[in-house]
């Protein structure tokens, strides 16, 4: 076949390309059939929402996760990376939104990694890897005290070294994670300045981000990923924020309507008043009423879950008052919250939710030990049968309750960790994500029990990423940006795009 | 209920396998142990009445009770290796209190007093070594490696005599043979009359009956499951960690007590040495017996068999004078037995670990399945 483009111009070829890429975890499917090509220099944004599979195809390219199909070709090139370190030999580095480096270990000797400078081949020579720490920083335009610990860096500052780390293996297409989650205004412009010089070098960026207006200002063109299919890549000359967050959206709302809303609010269950913790929010002030679900939307980072963890006692250094149905309740104290009647449902139902080796029914009952007590003793007849006439009322499935929750779906492992709430009295309920990694059927089932509860008389409140859910389920919304309550929306002003702007704050 | 064996079917896997390790422990040392001659009659030397009870029950009651105490602490996530320094103070503490009475006195005061004693010594160790993990927020291993040495010190210091009973005191027989190391006179037709001493084996079913009870029917041991399994869910349950954990301590310290006061009573006396190295052989049987040291696994039987396993094995290395291997014979002697129980712990954890493997594909494999 003969190529009108092929021979002329070699700068033309693509730098990174990848087909029908696939990737499932578990019976979630996080890529469905991905292809993509990316120009050399390029700047190239990936878009989407939470769990679109933008994360997990930057993943993929530098070598963390392997997919199930599809090739990844770098440099015209077919790679079948098993290791980060394969994905580095052939160019392609990452930067983390989490650090990566040894904390303990001074920057030099991060940098050098893998690679120690010796003298007479034996010793480690501390001032060669300086010299070569430094060359690799300036190399980016960076310039740092290479001897002191890595766990002294700001992130940003520590973001530079890992562009210093993957520039210095020879990397030409870098991958970034969501690079500005928590840098500052200032830091994340120097960042852009750098990534825009690293693109007139011929290095080629994939950059992930859920942040319109800086991939407005960043990107060459834009690839909008939702539930793991691509659905188109945009020139940013000829894409509109609209039309983007229109893409990212896709589907269409209100495909449930919630019956709490038939009802108007009762009594406040949950008012929170100057609720502060340093570092994480401040002034922080919400009501929930009875029969309500007001849904806390924001950015990573912008504070939501410390909130529900500070209302809920897990946070040491939270100030502020607290009441709950009109009696003041101290912080600081899980068994305090609970006995006042505040449940949490947590964001990371394995780490925090379940005692994943434990069964069903021994996690169910966690919550209830003391209702379940006869004396010293736990009254297990009593304990089977409230945990299976929970498990059948939310419809979980798992072969019997004393099966370890370990081996139950996503979706069944959240079920179980709402029966654990459901079965104490409560009055106040918080739910952390509640259909993170949960199928269809189980988000359907979850939504209509979180709306069962507010019409049961609880105060809801629903924290989530997915903007869909919020807007959804809740009787209105308040927005969270960096710690501060930032905005209020009655569900009729609650549109996606409202949200989006409240969240950024443009 | 069928439906109760599939969460309980590793754990009762794991028993079972263990009574079948006993079993093939026991065979290899009937068979190997050969034969000797006790009163004019050709016996088994290790399948004997007179080797089993006195030789591998009763003495390995002290450990089995302190088994049952390292489990409670490891299933809760922790670990206590000064059980065998606490066992020592206890046993010096009882002797010490106990020298003070008349020989002849009266076992309705003489029992309570040790009783109250060993059983305080050892909970206010184990008290220390919780508040301590609790109050820092210290690894228990540094923890209970701290207090080892100081609770060893302890009993340096204020034992100068380096025994007790010292001089020409004793200990109170209503304690000791009238007690502890009561004989049971059994008569044996054409054979030396059989002399068992029951009462540390019936404390040691006792314990390890009080522990079952403890870990499988009260709200307090299934806390410690649960702490041990994921203590970030607990926290987020509402379960009192700290208190779950200074509980758990203060029953390993508490076991490690009764412990002392069996084998004061039992030996009739104690020494600055008494328990040396314990904390190896307790550690051993607990994890022998199924007690995960990444928490949330371990029961009261499977200390009680992990016990069991290490004094067959200490047992058998006295028994064996060589292992015929068909085309070679291996002369064992006693110096063996710290071999041999180490490579059953790491056997023991490889095994738990490749069961676990297996389970976790057929569960990785059932769930493919099901979609």
């Amino acid at each position: 076949m003969l190529r009108a483009d092929g021979a002329g111009e070699p700068t033309r070829r693509a730098a990174l390309e990848v087909r029908a890429l696939t990737k499932t975890f578990g019976g979630v499917t996080a890529l469905d059939g991905v292809s993509l090509s990316v120009e050399r220099g390029e700047c190239h944004a990936l878009v989407g929402e939470n769990g679109a599979g933008k994360s997990t195809l930057g993943k993929v390219l530098a070598g963390i996760h392997r997919p199930d199909r599809g090739i990844v070709f770098i440099d015209g090139q077919m790679q079948a990376f098993n290791s980060p370190a394969d994905a580095a030999r052939a160019g392609v580095g990452m930067v983390h939104q989490e650090p990566v480096f040894c904390r303990d270990l001074s920057v030099a000797e991060n940098l050098c990694l893998g690679r120690y400078p010796r003298r007479l081949g034996l010793f480690y020579s501390r001032r060669g890897a300086r010299v070569r720490a430094e060359a690799l920083l300036a190399r980016i335009g960076a310039q740092l005290d290479v001897g002191q610990p890595m766990r002294r860096l700001a992130t940003a500052q520590e973001q530079l070294v890992q562009i210093a780390a993957a520039i210095g293996t020879g990397a030409r297409v870098l991958v970034f994670d969501e690079p500005t989650s928590s840098l500052s205004e200032t830091e994340s412009q120097r960042l852009f300045a750098l990534i825009g010089s690293l693109r007139g070098r011929g290095v080629t960026s994939i950059y992930i981000s859920h942040r319109l207006p800086e991939i407005f200002q960043l990107a060459d063109r834009i690839s909008v990923l939702r539930d793991g299919r691509l659905v188109g890549t945009v020139a940013r000359a000829q894409a509109s924020e609209a039309e983007l967050v229109q893409m990212m959206i896709g589907r269409p709302l209100a495909e449930y309507f919630p019956q709490h809303l038939a009802a108007a609010p009762g009594r406040p269950l949950l008012e929170v008043e100057n609720l502060s913790s340093p570092g994480r929010f401040s002034g922080v002030s919400l009501q929930v009423r009875a029969g309500e679900i007001v849904g806390l939307a924001g950015l990573v980072g912008a504070g939501r879950s410390e909130i529900a963890r500070a209302i809920f006692g897990l946070d040491r250094r939270a100030s502020g008052s607290l009441r709950v149905d009109g009696r003041a309740l101290r912080l600081g104290s899980v068994r305090r919250a609970l006995r006042s009647g505040v449940g949490l449902v947590p964001e990371d139902r394995q780490r925090q939710g379940l005692v994943l080796m434990m069964s069903g029914r021994a996690n169910f009952s966690l919550v209830i030990l003391d209702q379940l007590r006869r004396l010293l003793f736990l009254d297990q007849r009593r304990e089977r049968r409230t945990a299976e006439d929970f498990f059948s009322r939310l419809n979980v499935k798992a072969t019997s309750i004393e099966a370890p929750v370990a081996s139950l779906s996503g979706g069944n492992q959240q079920k179980v960790v709402l029966a654990k709430w459901l079965a104490c009295r409560l009055k106040v309920l918080i739910v952390d994500e509640p259909t993170r990694g949960v199928d269809v059927g189980a988000k359907a089932a979850i939504h209509a029990l979180i709306d069962e509860l507010a019409r049961a008389g609880l105060g809801i409140l629903l924290i989530s990423s997915e903007l869909p859910e919020l807007l959804n389920l809740s009787t209105r919304i308040l927005v969270l940006r960096a710690g501060r309550l930032a905005g209020e929306l009655p569900r009729p002003a609650a549109t996606q795009e409202n949200l989006l702007r409240l969240m950024a704050g443009v | 209920m069928a439906s109760n064996a599939t969460w309980r079917s590793p754990y009762r896997l794991q028993e079972a396998g263990l009574v079948l390790v006993i079993l093939l422990l026991a065979a290899l040392l009937t068979f190997g142990g050969g034969s000797v001659t006790v009163g004019g009659r050709e016996v088994n030397n290790f399948l004997r009445v007179d080797n089993v009870v006195p030789n591998v029950a009763t003495t390995m009651s002290w450990i089995a009770i302190m088994a049952v105490g390292a489990t409670v602490a490891i299933a809760g996530g922790g670990i206590d290796i000064s059980v065998g320094s606490v066992f020592g103070l206890a046993a010096l503490g009882t002797a010490a209190v106990l020298q003070r009475f008349d020989e002849q006195a009266s076992g309705w005061l003489v029992v309570p007093a040790a009783a109250a004693v060993a059983l305080g010594i050892g909970l206010l160790c184990g008290l220390l070594n919780g508040a301590i993990v609790v109050g820092l927020r210290m690894h228990p291993f540094i923890v209970t490696l701290g207090t080892l040495s100081i609770f060893r010190g302890i009993a340096l210091i204020s034992v100068r005599t380096k025994s007790l009973p010292s001089g020409d005191h004793s200990l109170p027989l209503a304690f000791t043979s009238r007690f502890v190391s009561w004989q049971l006179v059994v008569e044996r037709a054409g054979a030396t009359p059989l002399l068992i001493q029951p009462v540390p084996m019936l404390m040691m079913l006792a314990w390890v009956l009080a522990a079952w009870v403890f870990l499988s029917h009260m709200v307090a041991g299934r806390q410690v499951y649960a702490v041990g399994g994921n203590e970030e869910a607990a926290r987020f349950s509402g379960i009192a960690i700290n208190r779950v954990k200074l509980r758990m301590y203060a029953l390993s310290g508490l076991s490690a007590g009764l412990a002392g006061l069996v084998s004061t009573g039992f030996y009739g006396s104690a020494n600055t040495a008494t328990g040396e190295g314990y904390e190896l052989m307790v550690i051993a049987a607990a994890v022998v017996g199924g007690a995960s040291l990444t928490g949330g696994r371990g029961t009261a039987l499977g200390a009680l068999l992990g016990a069991l396993v290490i004094k067959l094995i200490d047992n058998g290395t006295y028994i064996l004078k060589q292992v015929n291997l068909g085309f070679t014979t291996l002369p064992v002697s006693k110096e063996y037995s710290k071999i041999i129980i180490g490579v059953a712990i790491i056997l023991a954890v490889a095994i738990d670990r490749f069961s676990e493997y297996v389970q976790s594909r057929r569960l990785a494999m059932g769930a493919r399945q099901k979609q």
